[in-house]
Order: C-alpha cells, then structure tokens, then sequence
C-alpha cells in the first residue's frame, strides 16, 4: 500500500480540451456494439409498489437498492408517497427470474418520497434515511432487514419540508456522516408557490460522537431536486453538487458548495469559475467517461438533458463544457415516435448493460403530471456508449422503453449473473423490474468495499479496474439520481478480458496496490487485504 | 392629447358607482390585482410561454377584462369593431343589477384558465386556489341573482374573445414553438442556431409568427423596416462596424451596463418575459398610483394590444432578414472565443424583439400616463436584482433597447430600428377609441 496525495492520483497527461471532450473511451474490448435485451419481469416479480399521491408527489419516487440479510442480494424499498413504503426481500437465485417478496421491515412509513442507504452508525448493518413530505427519518438497521427510528437516538432533526435530495459524506474522516437533503417548494404556498423555495440542509456531526448536530441551512437554495457529494477536481475533500429545479426558484441556477471540515459551507461563485447554469434539475449521474480520472456529470432536466464534462484539464477550475448534444445523450424527446413534444427526465444512473466496459446510460422518463407540453407516453432511455464515446438509443429494442409516468429508478445486478438489471418507479402504476438477458454480452467483476472503523462503505473512495492501458473508475458516492440510493456491489464490465487489476483508493486518499481479480467474479476489497472471492 | 384628456375625465367617473344598487364586497381593483400577480407567474412557469405567445395572451386577457368592464360602463367604449375581427360581444341585461367585481373575476376566471389550460400541476393548482379564493370574496354579501347574473356575463364575455381568439393563428404551439425541421438560409449571413447545445432549439422559434392576425394594425407588414446594414466581412464595412461595437461594449462593460442587460434580459421560463416585463411595469405604476379599475382595464387593454401586434410585426421582419446574430459573425470574422454575456434567444436578428415592443410599450403608455412620467421598475427584485428608475417610458424603451447591445445579442441597427418599429405599431393601437 503506498501512499498517494489525492492530486497527485488525479494527474494524467493534459490532452487539448476538444481531445478530453469527445475522445473515444479506453476499452477493455472491441469496437462491436452489443445491443443489451431485457426480459420485462415485472408481472411475476411480486413487486406491486405505485408511487401515489398528488400534487405533493409530482417529485421523488425513489427506491433504495441494498442487501440487508448479508446474501449478497439486492433488496429493494419503494417509496409510496401517500401509501406507504414497501419493502422486498430479494428472493431471486443465481441467474433466475426476479423474485421479491413483500416484507414488513419496519420501513412501512407514509409520506416518503426518496431513499438512501448509508451505513451511518458505521455497524456493518445497513441504515437508511427516509426523505419524506413531512418529517424526514433515519432508520437504525437491525439486521435480518428489520429497521428502527433513530431520529431520537442519533440526534436527529427530521424538519418539516417536502424534502427530495440526499447525498452523504465522512468529513475529514470523522466518525460520523454528514448528511444533506434537498428540500423543495413551500408546500404551504398554494396560489404562489414559485419562489418559495425552502432551505436544504447539512446534518453534520454533533460535537459528541454518534449523534448529528442541528441541521445547518444551506442558503440560499433553490429547490434541489438532487444532491451529490463529489471530489470533482480530486483535491481530496467532496464538494456538494446541487442540481435545481427552475421552475420554482427565482435568482437560482445550479450550485456547487465548497464543504470543508470544520468551516461553514461556501458556494462556488463566477470567481471561481463557476458557470450560471438554469435547467429543471432532477437528477445528478457521474461517472469518469473519457478517463482522465474527473467524473463526468449527466443532469437531467425537462426537454435537452446535459452532460458535463470538466473544461481544465487540471481540474483548476469547476467550469464544465455541455456535451450532451455530439455525444448523443440529449435525450430531449421520445424516440420511439408518436409524440414531437420534449421529454421530462428524472433518475438517470450510469452503468455498464452489456459488459462491453464502457458505462451506459439509464434515465427513468415520465411526465410531471399530463403537462401537455411535454411527452405523455415519455420511454425510458437506455443510451449504450459506443467505442468512439457516442451513445446510441437503445431503450425499445432492448425492451424496457416504458411509457408509464416514471420517477426514480436503479440498475443493479439483482441475480447475480454479472449482468445489470433495471428498475423503474411509476407514478400511479406499478414499479418496473428488467432481468438483463444480453446474449453476447461481455466479462464482468464485481466489488464491494470494506474498511474497519468508520465508513465501512468506503464513501468519498474510488474504485479503479486495470486493464493494459485501460482503467475504469468510479466515485464510491451516496446520492445523486432522483431521490433513489444504492450500496452494494459496484460492478464493471471487462468486455473479452479474462480478469483485470482492481485497486481502491480509500476516502482518505490511501491507495491499495493493484491486485488481480477474474472476470465473471465477486470480490470483498477489504482495505489492506487481499481481495477476497465471494460467492452466491 | 385627446386620448389623455378623456383619461383625464375616466378618473373622475371612476370614482361614480359602476352598477346602481349593487354593493361590492370586493374591489375589482382586487381582482385585477391578483389575477394579473398569477398571470405574470403563469407567463413564467408554462412552458410554451415564449415572448410572442406571451404577448398574444396579454392581448386576450387585457381585452377580455377590457370588454367585461366597458359592458357595464357608461364610459368605456367596446373594441369591437375596432381590433381585427372582433365582433360585438354578449351585452348586459337592460335595468338588471351587475356586480362589477364578479364580472371581472367571471370573465378573468375563465381566461386564464383557457390562455394556461397547458400549464402544469403548479400553476393548475395555483389557478383553481385563486378562482376559488376570489369567487368567494366577490360574492360575499352580494345578492345570489346579482351573483348568478354577473358571472355569467363575465363568462359569456371571456368565451367570445376566446372564440375569437382560436383562429388567429397562434392559438396552438407545439415543440414549445420549435419546429422539428428547418433548412437554414444559405447566403453568409443568414441566420444559423447559435446555441449548439440544446437540440431543441436547431430551428428557430415560431417562425410563422408574422403571419399571425394582428389586434390593431392591418397586419404583420403594417410597419416595415428599412434592410440592415449589407453583410460583409470587410473591416471597413457598416456590418464590421457593427459588430466591433458589439465586441467592444463586452469588453468595456460596467457594473451599470451589467446591471442593464440583466435587468432586461427577460429569459423565457425564467422571468415574465418582454412583455411581461411592460405588463409588470403597467402594474406597479397602476398600483402605485390607485388607479380605479376602469383605467386598468383600458391600461393592460391597449398594453397587451400594442406588444402583441408588435411581435407579429417584429417576426414578420426577422423571418424576412434572416439576420445571423452577432455571437455567429464574431465567432466567425473576429474572435472564434467570444462570449456574449446574455444567452442569445433561438430565432434571428433584426430587428430586435424586444426593441421592438419597448417601442410600442413606450408610445401606448406615454399616450395613457404622460411624458416625462417618472416611475421605479422593480420587476426583477424576486430574482435579486436592484430596481431601476426612469424619467420617463421613453427614457426606460431606450434603456431596453440598449440592454440587447451590452447583452452581445443584437447589432445596434436592430435596436434603433426596432425601436422605430415599435414606435410605428404603437401608434396604431393609441388610434384606438377606448372612451366614449
């Protein structure tokens, strides 16, 4: 293990910005674009969750992806809305069809909009955080999928918001998380709702341990839709990404704040280079696509979606150039034809469908409410990257265009046959479930982290897959999408290769040697260890 | 000025009761208040509002509340007759009471809810809240015959201008007024899309907008304009000129420029828009002064005509000049890195749209407040912008104008001839007769 200083790890040779901005992505394997096919699994999967509600559910419908009976399956907890939440078991086997079933687990609140899991209490047991119309709560793990208010235990202020964004951090390593939620309008203000958007808030350790401190406002706010704590230039320490929803602010735009431990959060401004940026911001997708180790931002938004990519090559500056438009991810309006309207976008994840090891791209598409302006039959986009960078639509032909009214969603391997599953969360109809079936697709690897103490998760780490000249990165985050989290295992696809080098630089910058792991495997990436082989 | 002095003359009546025996339980003056408070935040918040269809429905909404209130007035006089194509609209009962805030509210009511039927959740909530809100108020204590009466003349009146409204040609947009294709011009100097971005917005907005009817001038054509300066990349040229102009007022920008062009900059979906912006300024004068709601009926009347006529006549030109903008021609002949400091809207050039309506604005409320008519415009305080003040309208036309040059999206011959333009179109809308 040696150590590297977090800039130093950042530092890749700076190629012209024309170069950064459309340079075909290193690949593990060739330049055939294998086109991904999902079995639509909904109807027999046992999930009937709907997102209800009205007016004050237009937003969130989130889900929360996470193993919490330690089989290393992916459970799942939709947020109702004004039903409550439903939690299910995963009951799937190995390459099997997607099975659920329906569990009380202590989760079944009303009012919930979104869900994260995060280990908080640093336990080893999965918590969650409730984002609700209302009270926002955490919830204690208990093990065995039962969960617990710990509002009172860990100090917690759940407030009174319409709240929608989350995302987590460990400052500083400390050894408690700071949390952020997003809160949106005045739910109070009927005939003028515009303009009233309320504060979101920075729940920050308390000054005893295990215990969060009075949520800070961060001020002012504009009506975050989704949050992402990012080390967007590599400096070491995550700065907070906040994707705004237009419609209701006034004076807003997109924001990053500059988190430091121990100093009152400070915005990023013109001066440094920030740019004013207006869009109906829903949800928030990173991922390191050109490989010059900076993640790239995908924001979703109403009509043209955005995909930033970091303008200075030394990260010098958080000034971003939209490439959305020639990398073929706009995803503006439907695709499958019928409607010319624009689309409204919500989550949005990366992910790799068919193991060809370039991330793909999922958004979850729906209308916010019979907006005539805007797409009612709105298909999800599954947009595959191709060798050259570009993406290509590929939503129908795989199978999971859904026209339902869609909010949050997830891509994870809930089978555990090394291929990327998809769910999507329905308003007013049930959620969506796709068993990925891909023939042809390429290897995988999947991994999960593990470091004694404190963030067991790794939060704020980054994970790296090695192969030749090649290497696949991903930021360890919690937050971001809309208003739906994940924990578990963090896949890569390998393409051809037979295995790979894996390494994880931890949240404290520390980087582990390259070690070797196989294609079509799971690895525990304990820190200092040796990475461990696990098996369904 | 004979339209000043029968102005005049209205305050005095305004201060008569409109309907005899009939006691009100709420100002008119409230209803205006209100709805127009939730016009301007419809403008901003449904997505098809872009600058010209905003200015269609402040036509609509100020001659709706225009011919409910001029039904019941002795003297108002009716636009019908008057505006293209506006036929004599549903009269009051002889001797019957009417209770004019009712009326009003009916005949808003039914408007709005038919000019944002296309709005979203937000502003469908916040439209039936306000109806609800308002009906109630205005009913309080009023007669349950009076009630039933006034609003269905206030009804009656609103879907005779709808009716009218629906074949003018700008009733229904599609793609938030972009077309799915569109085949650029190919000469130079052309107009190209400018935001390479944003996919939506590869075709220029509503490029059959000059072809719309128009409220009170013959048509889109009524008030040409002279051609702008002949392209040309020659430094020595007019066009070079004007474009170094445009290059240097980013480059010498002051904090008060800054401030101008922000404070003009009037984005759709993130401000009321150009001529919201005049509607917002008609509404802050109106309310500072307590004008009685006979005036401001007639105010947002003639407001709403004059900049809907001169979108029409300003799309009419641009789409007839093809202009590219200057971001295009100074990326191409000057500085390939230029930025301008406003977002350069999706259509073309010249003239300037928002010149072009500043000058009708300036001329129709120069012709109802006065010259040399002082006020503070604080319409961009909600997004934290200082207000402004002005001597006069045609100090503050002036000032709009010049905003687009320190903003980097329009060559000065756009503005001046914009301006003239408007000017041109305003005066066909103070020809109307609005008072007996």
């Amino acid at each position: 293990m040696r150590q590297l200083s977090p800039l130093r790890a950042a530092m890749l040779p700076a190629p012209l910005i024309a170069a950064l901005l459309l340079a075909p992505l290193p690949a593990f394997a060739g330049d055939t674009l294998t086109i991904p096919a999902f079995a639509d699994d909904s109807a027999t999967s046992g999930i009937t969750s709907r997102y209800e509600g009205d007016w004050e559910y237009m937003v969130g419908g989130g889900v929360a992806t996470f193993d919490c009976n330690a089989d290393g399956f992916a459970d799942l907890l939709f947020a109702g809305g004004s039903a409550p939440a439903t939690f299910y078991r995963n009951a799937s086997t190995t390459g099997g069809p997607l099975a659920f079933v329906p569990q009380v687990a202590g989760l079944e609140l009303d009012a919930v909009t979104g869900a994260y899991p995060l280990d908080i209490d640093s336990d080893g047991i999965m918590d969650l955080v409730l984002l609700r119309v209302g009270e926002n709560v955490v919830m204690r793990g208990l093990g065995d999928c039962r969960f617990a208010r710990a509002n009172k235990d860990w100090g917690f202020d759940g407030g009174d918001a319409w709240s929608a964004a989350f995302a987590a951090t460990w400052e500083g390593g400390a050894g408690w998380p700071t949390l952020a939620i997003g809160n949106y309008i005045d739910r109070q203000e009927e005939a003028f709702p515009w303009g009233s958007c309320t504060p979101n808030w920075l729940h920050r350790p308390g000054p005893t341990g295990g215990r969060f401190a009075a949520p800070l406002p961060l001020l002012p706010s504009f009506c975050a839709l989704s949050l992402l704590f990012t080390d967007w230039n590599r400096s070491g320490t995550p700065s907070l990404r906040v994707s705004n929803d237009r419609e209701y602010y006034k004076g807003g735009q997109e924001q990053m704040w500059r988190i430091m431990p121990g100093a009152e959060p400070q915005r990023y401004t013109a001066e440094d280079g920030w740019q004013n940026l207006r869009i109906w911001g829903m949800g928030i997708a990173s991922y390191d696509l050109n490989a010059d180790s900076y993640p790239e931002y995908f924001l979703t938004s109403m009509a043209d979606n955005k995909l930033q990519t970091l303008k200075a090559p030394d990260g010098s500056a958080p000034a971003y150039a939209d490439v959305a438009f020639p990398k073929g991810v706009t995803a503006h309006r439907p695709y499958t034809g019928g409607e010319v309207v624009p689309s409204t976008a919500w989550h949005a994840q990366f992910g790799d469908v068919n193991n060809d090891a370039r991330a793909d791209l999922y958004v979850v598409k729906g209308n916010v409410a019979r907006m005539p302006d805007f797409a009612q039959r709105d298909p999800n986009n599954l947009l595959v990257q191709r060798a050259d960078g570009t993406f290509q639509e590929t939503g129908d032909v795989a199978g999971v265009a859904s026209m339902l009214v869609g909010r949050g969603g997830a891509m994870a391997d809930f089978n555990l046959d090394g291929l990327v599953d998809l769910v999507a969360v329905n308003r007013w109809e049930p959620a969506q479930i796709w068993r990925n079936v891909t023939p042809g697709a390429g290897g995988w690897v999947q991994m999960r982290l593990d470091q004694p103490g404190v963030n067991r998760d790794a939060i704020g780490g980054w994970l790296e897959l090695r192969s030749g000249d090649a290497v696949q990165r991903r930021e360890i985050t919690s937050g971001g999408g809309h208003a739906s989290g994940q924990a578990g295992w963090w896949h890569f696809g390998l393409g051809a290769a037979t295995g790979a080098e894996a390494r994880v630089i931890w949240p404290d910058g520390v980087a582990d040697d390259w070690q070797p792991v196989d294609a079509n495997a799971f690895y525990v990436l304990e820190r200092g260890q040796p990475a461990r082989l696990w098996q369904p | 000025m004979i339209l000043l002095s029968r102005l005049c003359a209205a305050f005095l009546l305004a201060l008569c009761v409109w309907s005899p025996g009939v006691a009100r339980a709420a100002a008119p003056e409230k209803v205006l208040h209100d709805w127009y408070r939730l016009i301007l935040e419809l403008v901003r918040h449904t997505p098809t509002y872009s600058p010209p269809v905003a200015s269609r429905s402040f036509a609509y909404l100020g001659v709706t509340a225009h011919e409910a209130v001029a039904g019941g007035s002795d003297d108002l006089l009716s636009l019908a007759g008057q505006l293209n194509g506006l036929t004599t609209l549903p009269e009051r009962q002889q001797g019957a009471a009417y209770d004019e805030a009712v009326v009003l509210n009916a005949a808003l009511t039914q408007a709005v809810e038919a000019y944002f039927g296309n709005t979203g959740p937000t502003g469908q909530r916040a439209m039936a809240a306000m109806g609800t809100r308002l009906r109630d108020r205005v009913t309080e204590g009023v007669a349950p015959d009076v009630v039933a009466r006034s609003i269905a003349q206030g009804e009656a009146v609103a879907a005779h201008v709808l009716a009218w409204s629906a074949d003018d040609g700008g009733a229904v947009i599609e793609n938030m007024g972009f077309p799915q294709t569109y085949t650029p011009g190919a000469a130079p100097e052309s107009w190209v899309p400018t935001n390479a971005t944003v996919r939506q917005q590869q075709a220029p907005l509503l490029p059959d907008w000059g072809n719309n009817r128009t409220f009170a001038m013959p048509d889109g054509k009524t008030c040409p304009l002279p051609p702008p300066p002949a392209y040309s990349e020659d430094p020595a040229s007019d066009f070079y000129r004007e474009a170094m102009e445009v290059v240097e007022a980013k480059a010498n920008l002051t904090p008060e420029h800054i401030h101008i062009a922000r404070s003009w900059s009037d984005d759709p979906m993130l401000s009321t828009t150009p001529p919201g912006h005049w509607v917002s300024i008609a509404r802050q004068v109106l309310e500072r002064d307590n004008a009685p709601f006979d005036r401001q009926v007639e105010v947002h009347a003639l407001l709403g005509v004059g900049l809907a006529d001169s979108f029409i006549g300003c799309w009419d030109a641009k789409f007839r000049y093809d202009l590219l903008r200057p971001v295009t021609y100074i990326r191409r002949v000057i500085d390939p890195a230029w930025e301008p400091l406003l977002i350069t809207p999706p259509f073309p050039e010249y003239p300037s749209g928002h010149s072009t309506q500043s000058g009708a604005a300036d001329v129709i409320l120069t012709a109802l407040f006065g010259d040399d008519f002082a006020f503070e415009d604080n319409t961009m305080a909600p997004d934290g912008l200082a207000p402004r003040q002005f001597p006069s309208f045609h100090a503050a036309a002036e000032e709009a104008g010049i905003s687009r040059l320190y903003g980097g999206i329009h060559f000065r011959a756009a503005i001046e001839q914009g301006l003239a333009q408007g000017r041109c179109i305003g005066a066909h809308t103070i020809a109307l007769t609005t008072r007996r």
